[in-house]
């Protein structure tokens, strides 16, 4: 009953957490247990806000903690203050692009698996970023299914690596 | 007749579509006219001069030559008349002796123009004023004249001496051009056959030139036209992809905004009991893919990839593209005939592009096609390491007017909704990819033929990719 109602209030008024997001790791369901599976520190990069906010969400609502920035910089900025297990990042942005972003993600805190999603669904890029260690290359419009997979097996990585 | 027609330029029944099609602005037709008028007159001209001036100087010559026996007679009579002792005898003597006629037409006149004998052009005996008395000035001389016929004669004069009488001797002027006509008469034959024959190759050559310089012409405007045809498929390739990429953002959103939608249904209960909220939501979330869809072509068509070069043997791709094909095929009892006789040998391309060309151009076929149609597939060997590719069906064709559009994003005859007009726009980048070319031919309701040449080394097929 108690997750019923969180869902319910973050469905109805997801913009009151907005400002915190920044911060922590939200999770809807913080009162049960941590699912094992699926990773507890999504960091999610994208100019995109609506886009974004609402795959956090919904990332959320299957029991993964996510945090969002809207760009480069504050996404160094975060993994300063708590290094995530799994990054979402787009590649087009204003500041450092996502390219340029993975490319310091993966020289300064290598650990951290990164998952590419773009509009620009080139096969050059996709090489690029899979050379430069990315997790995964998604073509916007992603499928939650498809990404929650991918999410589930970085964290079974970064687990095995442990 | 027939034989004129040839001398008669191609581009002259030409004219209308050179000038309206290719916009060429140059008129053939007139220009081989110029042409031939100017090359005409240069050559004839001279010939025209010479003759003229052969004419006079052969007049004058004859002229002189009457004139001189004309006073010769003329003399000879008078010389005889005045040491004759019976002149009159004498004179009637002489005028029967000379009088022909029309040649040498000689009789006696007296002061006032009377006519004293008959006279061949200026009537009979005593006939008055039948000679124009203003003629003789002098004692002898010889003057040009006219006769009461209008004719134009040449009239020697001598005044019978101790008399007011006058000896008057005509000859007529056409004469004088008969006699310089009859020996030039062949000449004059040669000339005419020259001039007929100069006049022909003329306008052979002129016809032969024009025609030259309009299939050149042709053949450049058409080259600009492929030219302009195909910065214009490139420039549309750049605004599709970009077109694809800003749309596949706001597109994400929906499929985002739309799976929460159905996220929160699915968990509460007095949502989820509504099986209309859930369904519209999945339409929504399928109608996403589905543009999701055409953006993602849309890329392949502007797609600067490196494709993976690998060697490839052509009549294996084009069996794993009709084994894909086959059951459709069977269902439409559609024929294939395939045309090996030309053994190609492997070549650098890459594989999955030449899939995409062989499925797009069949796919195509079958749609034109009724059931039962006839497709056939040739690969053909061609000199300077090139192949070509035919791919042609017995459909419903396509119209001139649109035969320039079909390699255009969005173009499509098909009724049926699923990422329609993009197949042949697609290939078509692929083709350009690899260093090839597409060209199709196609008559409305006989069927359409495409026909794809490829490099057999893949020297610069991938300048376009950085
Ligand atoms: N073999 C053919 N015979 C007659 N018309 C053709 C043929 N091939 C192509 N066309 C014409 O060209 C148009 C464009 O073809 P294209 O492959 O680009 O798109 P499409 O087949 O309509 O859709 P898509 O391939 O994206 O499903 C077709 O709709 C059709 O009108
Ligand atoms: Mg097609």
């Amino acid at each position: 009953m108690q997750k019923q109602n969180a869902i319910l209030t973050a469905a109805i008024k997801p913009s009151k957490n907005d400002a915190m997001e920044t911060q922590v790791y939200h999770q809807l369901n913080m009162s049960e247990k941590c699912n094992v599976e699926v990773p507890s520190k999504i960091l999610l990069v994208d100019d995109e806000k609506e886009f974004v906010q609402t795959l956090s969400e919904r990332l959320r609502m299957r029991d993964m903690g996510t945090a969002v920035v809207y760009d480069g910089n504050s996404a160094l900025a975060q993994i300063q203050r708590d290094e995530p297990e799994v990054m979402i990042i787009d590649l087009k942005m204003p500041g450092i692009d996502g390219m340029e972003l993975l490319k310091q993600v993966k020289q300064t805190c290598p650990r951290i698996q990164v998952i590419v999603m773009t509009g620009h669904g080139s096969e050059q890029d996709k090489k690029k970023c899979m050379d430069l260690g990315a997790f995964s290359y998604m073509q916007k419009p992603v499928d939650i299914n498809l990404l929650s997979e991918s999410l589930k097996k970085a964290y079974k990585k970064i687990k095995a690596v442990e | 007749m027939k034989q004129l027609q040839k001398l008669k330029p191609a581009s002259w029944d030409h004219r209308d579509s050179a000038s309206n099609h290719l916009n060429t602005g140059f008129n053939f037709a007139r220009k081989w006219k110029l042409i031939v008028l100017f090359t005409s007159f240069m050559a004839l001209l001279p010939l025209f001069v010479m003759s003229l001036v052969e004419f006079g100087l052969t007049h004058r010559t004859i002229e002189d030559e009457v004139k001189s026996s004309i006073s010769k007679l003329l003399n000879a009579a008078i010389v005889s008349i005045s040491f004759s002792k019976d002149p009159g005898k004498t004179a009637m003597d002489y005028i029967t002796l000379i009088n022909s006629g029309e040649d040498n037409d000689i009789f006696v006149v007296n002061e006032d123009g009377t006519l004293l004998t008959t006279s061949f052009y200026y009537g009979n005996t005593g006939t008055p004023n039948a000679v124009n008395t203003s003629l003789f000035k002098e004692k002898a001389g010889i003057e040009k004249d006219l006769t009461p016929d209008k004719k134009p004669v040449m009239a020697g004069y001598a005044r019978i001496p101790d008399s007011s009488l006058f000896f008057v001797l005509a000859k007529s002027e056409k004469g004088l051009i008969d006699l310089w006509f009859k020996p030039r008469f062949k000449l004059i034959g040669y000339l005419a056959v020259s001039i007929v024959l100069i006049l022909l190759s003329i306008m052979g050559m002129a016809t032969y030139l024009v025609g030259r310089i309009h299939s050149a012409d042709r053949k450049r405007s058409e080259a600009l036209h492929h030219a302009e045809h195909e910065k214009k498929l490139a420039s549309i390739g750049r605004l599709a992809s970009g077109v694809a990429h800003e749309i596949n953002n706001p597109l994400a959103i929906i499929n985002q905004k739309t799976g929460l939608i159905m996220d929160l249904f699915t968990l509460r209960e007095d949502f989820s009991s509504d099986k209309r909220l859930i369904s519209l939501a999945k339409d929504v979330l399928d109608t996403v893919k589905r543009c999701s869809t055409i953006t993602q072509r849309l890329l392949d068509f502007a797609r600067h990839m490196e494709p993976s070069i690998e060697p490839v043997d052509i009549w294996e791709v084009v069996k794993q593209v009709l084994a894909f094909l086959e059951k459709e095929a069977d269902r439409r009892r559609i024929t294939i005939s395939i045309d090996n006789k030309d053994t190609i040998p492997n070549f650098e391309c890459d594989k999955g592009s030449l899939q995409q060309i062989f499925l797009n151009l069949i796919e195509n076929a079958f749609t034109a096609m009724e059931d039962g149609g006839q497709l056939s597939i040739s690969i053909r060997l061609k000199k300077r390491d090139q192949i070509s590719i035919m791919v042609s069906d017995n459909g419903r064709g396509i119209a001139d007017e649109d035969i320039d559009k079909i390699f255009e994003p969005f173009y499509s005859s098909k009724n049926d909704h699923w990422g329609s007009g993009l197949g042949l726009s697609i290939i078509y980048g692929l083709i350009k990819e690899i260093g090839g070319d597409i060209t199709v031919k196609s008559r409305l309701g006989k069927g359409s033929c495409f026909t794809v040449i490829l490099p057999l080394k893949n020297s610069e097929a991938s300048d376009g990719t950085k």
